[in-house]
């Protein structure tokens, strides 16, 4: 009857290291085409990611179309830094898209201005959680109410070039492994000179998932329930310290090497092929695969000593919430009632968001699971004493924070500043974001 | 809007008729408006619209999802009182258009003088040597700058097989990476050179020919006759270069992934500015920047206009 046009969105977009990739960064990401069915509503969906990613949901969406005639999706995807400008755009414009994916770090912030909606009421009827674990359902709450679904469970990790490890016989990093051993290691790795300007690891002093896992470890944590920090200088200065040692004994490259590092899949210093040992979140492990001809796998961050535990967590990779002022909640809520929910859409979903929460679903994937999906549902299962439970939501400056702090362990990094100076600095600084309002 | 109003401003209070009305809008300047009404629209809703927008977000705190809260001047009282990003974002934006500016005006009026001994091919040269231009604020070649000032980039690559020396990875050393910003403003130095070579022209050739026959040498004849009469140019091309100096964004944005690091170094005032805005959604404040950086353009070019009657010589 009509023509049914097709719809294209090209995005470009940098690529975070918590998206998976499709390939190279700077590709421009093609959306798949979808029909436009007769519909009687229209949903919109944006989310971050890659070209797979995106694969992988549109597939998803077309599933959802064919079994709800009347109700047509729209997708749009860009990598993680422009998406959080564009999707603040648009809220404020008040045409955001009806289904917005959503990160831990940011959901306080969006439900706190009542940008996106509580999903309270559409549990039971239309939101089907009964078999997500419940304290992963929690995990999309603020202030006792449920404004995310979380997509999928995933943890920081290192990433292991194995072969390295292999060719010099060392033992493989494991849930024993202290920052003692792992520092002897990667010096041993660096000594050994496999090629000229190789180092046994990545330096983590500007990673805050690390410090993080450190902090925990120590019994501290990165921020309060009220959102102060919870940690002091002294905390901050030991683990510059840490990180000054490591670049002494030769096992983490100079600051100008870790520079080149910009924070994703691509531009890291194991894809780059300058160290054996990176830091990233587990389900970026299929990146990681694409991206290196070396076989990686997944580690735990180490043991500050052999007693220390709890540095991990599960936590949502990512959640999907529903836009405040969209005409279509009830629609949007059962179309992430779907896509979490069925054993169809799971199938050609996978783990690419990490592990499933609804035990149904990781149940029927189970055994379709290919030897990636299988290492990541392994690790983050397995982490046993080295996981405890998910802190509170950081609070909204905490991006600001964590640039103070990249740009404070740099700083350290380069000698332009002790490691006591800086992270008295730092805990000036950040205290200060925190309480800005302007 | 146009069509409306048209009639009343041309009759002047007196009834008109609908087709004189129409007479007199076709013969006045009614056309004229009416052309420019694409032009009309953009003027108001994409730029003085924003701008007025802007100038009124700068005085209040705005995070793009609730709606802007008035606080008067206290974004103004933070920038210019206790922000430190500012005063580190304003050094390396001063350094940058004190060092940039007149290296690329050099480097400019050097290769247009060479292009205007009257070699064969001028328009080839000309236009191989514009290219960069054209591609230098693309984010192709900031990617490219990367590679070549990267670890293992082409200088260090050169450097260790002529020379053995292993050089730093200059982009991402806090010591560097401001001057190889530098060297890329310069190298965009086509169109200066083309102002700067069609100033050349102007120049009469019978000045320098009698100014050979006094046995004046060429670095005399450049100071005394090329110099003096080129300062409109010179002039003109400092002020546009200072302004485009100033607001200079993508070369860094791309070459320190939007951060402005190493350490800062990199933090150009406009970088700073989208950091703000774009990335903590504080678009009260970071448009309060926007006007600072306005005021701050406007005194260096009030301070080069000042300045110019003492330096630039005009014909007349």
């Amino acid at each position: 009857m009509s023509f049914h046009a097709k719809r294209r969105h090209f995005v470009a977009g940098h690529i975070d290291r918590r998206q998976f990739l499709a390939g190279c960064s700077a590709t421009l990401a093609l959306g798949l085409a979808r029909p436009a069915l007769s519909q009687q509503q229209r949903l919109r969906m944006i989310f971050w990611g890659s070209q797979t990613r995106a694969e992988r949901t549109y597939a998803a969406a077309d599933l959802y179309m064919k079994a709800h005639p009347g109700t047509g999706v729209d997708g749009e995807f860009l990598g993680w830094n422009d998406y959080w400008a564009k999707l603040a755009t648009q809220t404020a414009g008040g045409n955001a898209p009806d289904i917005i994916q959503m990160d831990y770090r940011y959901i306080v912030e969006y439900a706190g201005r009542g940008a996106i909606a509580p999903l309270d009421d559409f549990v039971g009827s239309t939101l089907n959680v009964a078999d997500f674990d419940p304290l992963q359902v929690d995990s999309g709450k603020v202030d006792g109410k449920l404004y995310g679904i979380s997509l999928g469970a995933n943890s920081v990790a290192m990433m292991v070039n194995k072969a390295v490890f292999e060719q010099l016989k060392l033992p493989l990093p494991d849930a024993k492994t202290t920052w003692e051993d792992f520092s002897k290691l990667a010096a041993e790795i660096t000594d050994a000179g496999i090629r000229r300007g190789f180092y046994g690891a990545a330096d983590g002093s500007k990673n805050e998932q690390i410090f993080e896992n450190y902090l925990r470890q120590r019994g501290k944590a990165l921020y309060t329930a009220d959102g102060q920090i919870a940690f002091d200088a002294a905390d901050v200065a030991e683990w510059f310290d840490m990180w000054a040692k490591l670049r002494e004994a030769g096992a983490v490259p100079p600051g100008d090497i870790q520079e080149l590092d910009q924070q994703n899949i691509d531009t890291s210093l194991l894809t780059q092929n300058k160290v054996a040992v990176a830091y990233a979140n587990s389900n970026e492990l299929v990146g990681y695969r694409k991206l290196n001809k070396d076989p990686v796998v997944l580690a735990n961050f180490p043991r500050l000593t052999a007693e220390s535990k709890g540095g991990h967590y599960r936590k949502p990779a990512m959640l999907f919430s529903v836009f405040a002022k969209s005409p279509n909640q009830k629609a949007a809520a059962e179309f992430i009632s779907y896509f979490v929910n069925d054993l169809e859409a799971a199938k050609v979903l996978g783990t690419e968001r990490g592990i499933p929460e609804s035990s149904k679903v990781r149940d029927a994937l189970s055994g379709t699971l290919d030897e990636t999906g299988k290492a990541m549902l392994a690790y983050v299962s397995g982490l046993g004493d080295l996981a405890a439970k998910l802190p509170p939501s950081p609070p909204k400056a905490a991006g600001e924070v964590l640039i103070a702090f990249q740009r404070t362990a740099s700083g350290v990094a380069f000698g332009s500043q002790s490691s006591s100076d800086a992270a008295q600095a730092f805990v000036t600084e950040a205290a200060e974001i925190l309480k800005r309002k302007t | 809007m146009t069509e409306a109003a048209q009639p009343t401003l041309a009759a002047g209070g007196e009834s008109v008729g609908r087709a004189s009305g129409w007479s007199r809008f076709a013969e006045g300047s009614g056309p004229g408006y009416l052309f420019l009404t694409p032009w009309l629209i953009g003027l108001f809703c994409f730029t003085l619209g924003p701008i007025v927008y802007s100038f009124y977000l700068s005085f209040t705190r705005f995070d793009l999802l609730t709606a802007p809260d008035w606080v008067g001047l206290e974004n103004y009282r933070r920038i210019l009182t206790e922000d430190p990003k500012f005063l580190a974002s304003m050094r390396v934006t001063f350094l940058y258009v004190l060092f940039s500016v007149p290296l690329k005006l050099a480097f400019a009026l050097a290769v247009a003088m060479l292009l205007n001994k009257g070699i064969k091919g001028l328009t080839l040269y000309r236009a191989l040597f514009y290219l960069p231009s054209l591609l230098g604020a693309s984010v192709a070649i900031a990617i490219l700058w990367r590679a070549i000032f990267s670890a293992d980039g082409l200088i260090n690559q050169l450097l260790w097989s002529l020379f053995g020396i292993n050089g730093p990875s200059w982009i991402t050393n806090p010591k560097y990476a401001l001057w190889t910003l530098v060297a890329l403003g310069v190298w965009q130095f086509g169109s200066p050179m083309i102002i700067f070579l069609a100033g050349l022209r102007q120049i009469p050739q019978d000045m320098y020919e009698a100014a050979s026959l006094d046995g004046a040498s060429a670095w005399r004849q450049f100071w005394k006759i090329t110099l003096p009469l080129l300062t409109p140019i010179v002039f003109f091309n400092v002020i546009i270069q200072t302004i485009e100096a100033f607001k200079s964004f993508t070369p860094a944005f791309i070459i320190s992934g939007g951060l402005g690091g190493p350490v800062n170094s990199t933090l150009f005032y406009a970088l700073y500015l989208y950091q703000e805005a774009f990335s903590f959604f504080r678009m009260g404040y970071a448009s309060a920047l926007a006007w600072i950086l306005l005021v701050i353009i406007s005194v260096f070019t009030a301070i080069s206009f000042l300045s110019s009657r003492y330096w630039v010589h005009y014909d007349d």
